[in-house]
């Protein structure tokens, strides 16, 4: 299973979409990474550099226009899918800032979502019982309180609650490759346990995670097997998992610079 | 009548003949002498037109030509049953009256509820017409009553409610406008008065039967006597060709509590209209408009809320959606009168755009004569947030599937606040089955 290449980036490019006639701005200037079935990647940089946009041109947002490169997922044309059609191939991105969606409940959400990737796979729907008990079972393991089945989708959800929420998400799809964009941001180190351990019980030989994160904090708990630097939209630098503790103790600079010289 | 009107237009339409012929037309009865001062002063102002304030945005230069006659009588045995239309299911527990063409059937209800007596109003203005002077005062020249004048001249029978104890059972008023080859307008009347302490549920629910247009008038008028509570339904799910007039009068005294629930589903053209006045200290209202426009339909929502006592609180909340080429119109207004001190009101509007060519019109206004007062007003519209669609979407749901959610989504706060399960579940059934994967979303409820 290693050996599959389940995220093929060729220099891609990608920018704001332009407003009239007016081109946006540049972002992505030339990606290139590969992601094997059973690794989990750590893409690290400055802020601006260009991370949160790459995990939404690759899940399909349309706030982005790409304008050159290629990606395939699992062999198949990525940009030849909707956004809908990525998720239902098992692509799933895990939200910096999940949004709140008042009025729609966050569990009938939840089995829609898995409905969705169940048809699209000629499966026939989840049995109600059934997922009742998955999503209970799931959200035992994520400390959620049962409260969780009756709110709307991130309604009044704390920071942390929302990034656990995005997380049982993820455990109940069982997507092929989670990219997931700062899910450690704004957590508190009990929340970043919980985090972690759902991040790691998705670790498995047919299935790949990229973490989009900001500080090495999050590595000590879901151990990478690579780690690259992003920065002003190009992968600058690649190494295994000590480059984080590395760039924790030196900070970015050194990378960026060293770059430019 | 007398002559008086023509003297102020030298020339009348059509249609304010016809309405002055119906009028002749009509037995005298204990209220004649108000109905003659409604009749002059409809016929001195005319239909309302596109100057008149509260009528910017609905034009009703296309009634003028019409020669109108009063929707007549029927016979129940004529009727098709109304169990299909009905918005509550077996499992709620309602007792329902029916008014069809403004004519209530009572023969069935004498007993339904005990604790509301009802009453015919042709029995009421016969029998004991002094109970009907408090709600019979001089006519008002205001422009967003000026179909409830017409109301007032040619109504010919109508509903009389007293709340005497606290209800359980929900109350439904059926009112069945029924059309014919002429063009007919009905004036179903209704009047409310819930005595001190007491508390009930009452739904109008406005349909039209059979494939004939029609036109309604119908005014509400209701009486909180102190503590009394009422929840308070009006629902407009009439067909493309109807135009509704509706007039909701609602007077509050001290610390009686209503919750008003107006939801516009359907009609051609519906414009309603409700003026209240919290009376006495402690009176609340909170209201709750679900206006839905599309295809050409139009949809007209004026409420004027008064603070005339201290201590008052008023609680205004609208969603409007508009696709295709409807339009929607919410115009609301706040006014705190001198003395009501340490009132406290809140107006949220919000419109969601579903088209290009769809419209909404949102208008709070707020006009404060005292101090002390609390009172705060929004007024939104736009179209669907992209990062909920996004967000949706990026968990596989189809792009249809997932507007219909937010749309469903943005309703919301006005579905979760009616205390009537079935009428609450109807209402989401007839919203949902105009929506696109209209059976995906009755499964995802």
């Amino acid at each position: 299973m290693r050996d599959i290449n389940l995220l093929e980036i060729t220099d891609l490019s990608a920018r704001v979409a332009g407003k009239d006639s007016t081109p946006g701005k540049d972002i992505l200037r030339g990606v290139n990474l590969t992601v094997k079935a059973g690794e989990v990647h750590a893409i690290m940089g400055p802020n601006g550099s260009g991370k949160s946009t790459l995990a939404q041109v690759l899940a399909g947002r349309e706030d982005y226009e790409v304008t050159g490169g290629s990606v395939t997922f699992d062999g198949r044309e990525l940009f030849a899918l909707r956004a809908e059609e990525r998720a239902r191939a098992g692509l799933f991105l895990g939200f910096q800032y999940p949004v709140e969606i008042p009025g729609v409940n966050n569990v009938y959400l939840l089995k829609a979502a898995l409905n969705a990737k169940r048809k699209a796979a000629g499966e026939p729907e989840v049995d109600a019982y059934e997922f009742l008990t998955l999503i209970r079972q799931k959200m035992k393991f994520m400390q959620m309180s049962e409260s969780f089945l009756t709110r709307g989708v991130n309604e009044g959800f704390s920071g942390g609650e929302k990034k656990r929420n995005e997380v049982l998400q993820m455990l109940v799809l069982e997507p092929r490759l989670a990219i997931l964009d700062e899910t450690d941001s704004g957590l508190d180190i009990d929340a970043l346990k919980v985090v972690s351990k759902g991040v790691n019980s998705l670790r498995d030989p047919k299935r790949a995670v990229v973490l989009v994160t900001h500080y090495q904090r999050l590595l000590d708990y879901v151990t990478p097997d690579y780690v690259h630097v992003l920065s002003a939209g190009r992968i600058v630098k690649s190494g295994d998992k000590s480059l984080a503790q590395e760039l924790e103790r030196r900070g970015y600079d050194w990378v960026v610079e060293s770059r430019v010289a | 009548m007398s002559s008086a009107a023509h003297a102020v237009r030298s020339v009348i339409s059509p249609a304010l003949r016809s309405f002055e012929q119906q009028f002749q037309a009509r037995p005298r009865d204990s209220l004649s002498g108000l109905r003659d001062l409604a009749m002059q002063r409809f016929m001195a102002l005319g239909l309302p037109s596109n100057h008149d304030e509260s009528w910017r945005y609905t034009n009703l230069r296309s009634l003028n030509g019409i020669h109108f006659t009063a929707a007549p009588q029927h016979e129940r045995s004529e009727l098709e049953p109304f169990a299909s239309v009905s918005l509550l299911d077996g499992a709620q527990r309602a007792a329902t009256i029916s008014m069809v063409n403004g004519y209530p059937w009572l023969h069935s209800v004498d007993s339904v509820i005990n604790e509301i007596e009802v009453s015919g109003l042709k029995e009421i203005a016969r029998l004991e017409p002094g109970r009907l002077a408090r709600f019979f005062a001089a006519p008002s020249d205001a422009d967003n009553r000026r179909w409830a004048l017409l109301n007032t001249a040619l109504f010919a029978d109508g509903l009389y409610l007293k709340i005497t104890k606290k209800v359980a059972t929900p109350l439904v008023i059926l009112h069945v406008g029924i059309g014919s080859d002429t063009d007919t307008v009905s004036y179903p009347r209704v009047i409310i008065e819930a005595a001190p302490g007491s508390s009930a549920t009452i739904i109008e629910h406005h349909v039209a039967q059979g494939e004939r247009a029609v036109v309604v008038n119908s005014t509400t008028q209701i009486a909180l006597g102190r503590g009394a509570q009422l929840e308070h339904y009006r629902v407009f799910a009439t067909g493309p060709d109807a135009t509704h007039f509706d007039f909701l009068d609602l007077r509050q005294e001290h610390d009686s509590r209503c919750k008003q629930f107006t939801i516009a589903l359907g009609g051609g053209m519906v414009r309603a209209d409700m003026d209240v006045r919290l009376n006495e200290p402690g009176a609340s209202l909170e209201s709750q408009a679900l206006l839905v426009g599309y295809e050409n339909r139009h949809v007209d929502c004026v409420n004027t809320v008064t603070h005339a006592a201290r201590d008052t609180t008023s609680k205004q909340t609208a969603r409007a959606i508009a696709s295709d080429t409807s339009r929607v119109v919410i115009n609301s207004k706040v006014v705190v009168e001198a003395g009501a001190v340490h009132s406290e009101s809140q107006q949220s509007c919000r419109g969601l755009l579903l088209s290009q060519a769809a419209e909404i019109d949102s208008r709070p206004q707020l006009e404060i004569h005292t101090d002390e007062v609390k009172c705060a007003h929004g007024a939104t519209t736009g179209r669907l947030d992209p990062d909920m669609l996004f967000y949706l979407l990026s968990r596989g749901l189809d792009r249809n599937t997932a507007q219909s959610l937010l749309v469903f989504a943005f309703l919301a706060d006005v579905l979760t606040g009616m205390s009537v399960a079935s009428a609450r579940a109807s209402i989401e059934n007839a919203l949902i089955g105009q929506m696109p994967d209209s059976q995906l979303l009755r499964n995802f409820r």
